[in-house]
């Protein structure tokens, strides 16, 4: 369940429009959005602000959608997921239609440009991604760094919790192999 | 094995997992941006002055045809024929009542004022309670 202040802030907004209220939100919100794009495009910052924009954008236009079933921050990574999924997509089809440069999501070089993540190991994290399938990336990050559960990392995504488990044992398994190799564990 | 591994994970997502990225302008940004909604409540509102104008107009069309139609006098008739059907139905009950007398089970009283005083109030209370 939603907790008390954010419902209170999400009625505020949905029924009065109360654009202060969803000041709060963002603010509050922010943070865990933008590092979960970051981590789905392995550290592109602008790119991360953007989908990060578009997912509080989508969230006050259609906040009166939410009923308070799940927590406020599942219903929002739920509409960043989908807004990074429909990136993807949309890179994917101008790259066909191209077939000349890289997709920009999730293939870049990682650590590139000043992202608040690209110090020591969190390059060595994006790196890390970088091995990863995007759904297995999406169910790694949801979980190891975000905290949610699998029943929540379900509902975000919308994949049934078999195979998020799934993904996130296929996930934990080349990271593990990943930092061994780079002498990480001993 | 499986238990080092996931601390091993742990440990290494530990830092990530702690890190807060700075606002620097970003919620100024975002609500920059926020498009124009259409609240509920201004809609509702609007829906509500057109039905009050509405009323408005219905009022003074009836109070025009009033005056038009003589409406007082139609009232005035009623009234009057209303208190002569009035005196006539009594006079013909006095007349015509029965002398006979009638027998009340004072059983079906109880359970008549049961019903009116105890039940139907419950029963209202009960729906209105469900609906509110």
């Amino acid at each position: 369940m939603a907790s008390i202040s954010d419902i209170a802030l999400v009625t505020q907004v949905a029924v009065f429009h109360n654009k202060q209220a969803f000041d709060q939100l963002v603010r509050k919100y922010q943070s865990p959005v933008r590092r979960f794009f970051l981590n789905q495009t392995l550290g592109d910052e602008q790119l991360s602000d953007d989908l990060a924009q578009e997912t509080f954008i989508k969230a006050y236009v259609n906040i009166s959608k939410f009923r308070g079933m799940s927590s406020f921050s599942t219903w929002l990574m739920r509409i960043a997921y989908n807004v990074f999924y429909d990136e993807k997509r949309k890179a994917r089809s101008e790259e066909i239609e191209t077939s000349a440069e890289d997709s920009p999501i999730a293939n870049k070089t990682v650590g590139s440009g000043s992202s608040p993540l690209t110090s020591g190991i969190k390059m060595d994290i994006h790196a890390a991604m970088a091995l990863l399938k995007a759904d297995e990336r999406t169910c790694i990050t949801l979980q190891l760094i975000d905290g949610y559960s699998i029943d929540e990392i379900s509902k975000i995504t919308g994949i049934a919790e078999n195979t998020v488990k799934s993904h996130l044992k296929r996930g934990k398994d080349k990271l593990t192999n990943y930092l061994r190799e780079n002498g990480y564990g001993g | 094995m499986e238990d080092k591994n996931d601390m091993m994970l742990k440990q290494f997502f530990e830092q990530a997992a702690k890190q807060q990225i700075e606002d620097n302008g970003f919620t100024e940004r975002v609500m920059i941006n926020l498009p124009e909604v259409n609240s509920p409540v201004m809609v509702d509102s609007k829906v509500r002055r057109l039905s009050q104008l509405w009323t408005l107009f219905c009022v003074v069309v009836a109070l025009v045809a009033f005056w038009v139609f003589s409406g007082w006098d139609i009232i005035e008739g009623l009234f009057t024929g209303g208190k002569h059907m009035l005196i006539n139905a009594l006079e013909v009950f006095l007349i015509t009542a029965p002398t006979t007398e009638i027998t009340i089970n004072p059983w079906v009283v109880v359970l008549l004022l049961g019903f009116v005083l105890v039940f139907l109030p419950y029963q209202t209370y009960r729906k209105l309670s469900a609906t509110l």
